[in-house]
């Protein structure tokens, strides 16, 4: 008997094909309250990080832009403002709860013309070579099976010259902002998700997930591997979280 | 559907072109022999949800494309 591809789900040790069923699971559970337990478990803060993601991305009129894993929309209609008619905006993700989230949120506020919604999985992204100038993965690639195999893809897909932005959690770099973060997610967070999404497994999972996703230079070294240039991270709220870009070159 | 998007689709496994079939909702990979559907206008891109044409079609609209590029 062949032994069975493992990877981690959470603090859990998953066959690798069952990964992407666990986490979308989890996806289409918390979707209809996944803004709200945003702002609540980072106490708002998440909108200046993805405001940061944006003036980093150096996206212009006209440019293409891809919001992977964009779930309910957050980057996209940032994006849709600055690229404009001329522009477009893909905002896609593997789940369809998340997607339906999103598109119904944006289309209510009047974000229709240039953003266009695909289903797609981000280790095998069903576009063509060089396509974007923008590509951001917020909060998304922690729950990627396979991380090496989707940053080659996202490689494949940017433009000569387009940048690619992970915003995503990361190690903190302060021993005692580290301790408290730890209570904060394993006692709070997990209380917080069983108030209002009735799930607190979901958000178990969130905060066992961020423990196991690569630090910082990990996942540098692992945008390098995949043939991005220029590769550098900027850490915000003391490495709580870590905005990595790359160029392709 | 969106003609710039449809223009920047590829099948996710060859990432060869796609052929729209309108009637029917799906994005069309004849060399994977895969039929993409598309869910309220949102093509949905994930092997896993595609349809598996039969030998019979695959041929069939293998050739019906080929006619169509030779016209």
């Amino acid at each position: 008997m062949s032994e069975e591809k493992t990877t981690h789900f959470g603090y859990k040790t998953v066959a690798t094909e069952q990964k992407q069923a666990m986490v979308a699971d989890v996806f289409h559970s918390v979707a209809a309250k996944y803004d709200l337990m945003n702002d609540l478990m980072s106490f708002g803060v998440h909108r200046l990080w993805k405001r940061i993601t944006i003036d980093m991305s150096g996206v212009r009129p006209g440019d293409q832009v891809l919001d992977l894993a964009g779930g309910t929309g957050d980057l996209t209609k940032k994006f849709a403002r600055i690229v404009g008619p001329q522009g477009k905006v893909v905002l896609a993700d593997i789940n369809s709860s998340m997607l339906n989230v999103g598109r119904d949120r944006l289309t209510d506020q009047g974000y229709v013309g240039n953003i266009e919604y695909v289903q797609a999985n981000a280790e095998c992204l069903p576009f063509e070579d060089n396509s974007f100038d923008v590509i951001t993965i917020a909060f998304g690639l922690r729950n990627v099976t396979d991380k090496d195999a989707a940053l080659r893809s996202m490689t494949r897909v940017l433009k000569p010259g387009g940048r690619l932005l992970v915003l995503e959690f990361s190690k903190p770099t302060n021993p005692l902002m580290s301790k408290a973060y730890d209570l904060y997610s394993f006692t709070a967070l997990p209380f917080m998700g069983k108030l209002v999404t009735n799930d607190s497994e979901s958000y178990k999972y969130l905060a066992e997930s961020i423990r196991m996703h690569p630090d910082q230079e990990t996942l540098k070294s692992m945008m390098e591997n995949a043939g991005l240039v220029r590769c550098s991270f900027h850490n915000m709220t003391s490495g709580v979280v870590a905005l990595h870009r790359g160029i392709k070159p | 559907m969106d003609k710039q998007l449809l223009s920047m689709l590829v099948c996710p496994l060859c990432k060869g072109k796609l052929k729209y079939e309108k009637d029917a909702q799906e994005l069309l990979c004849t060399f994977d022999g895969l039929a993409f559907p598309l869910r309220d206008g949102v093509p949905v891109m994930l092997e896993g949800e595609a349809r598996r044409m039969s030998e019979e079609e695959k041929l069939e609209k293998a050739q019906k494309a080929a006619k169509e590029q030779a016209e």
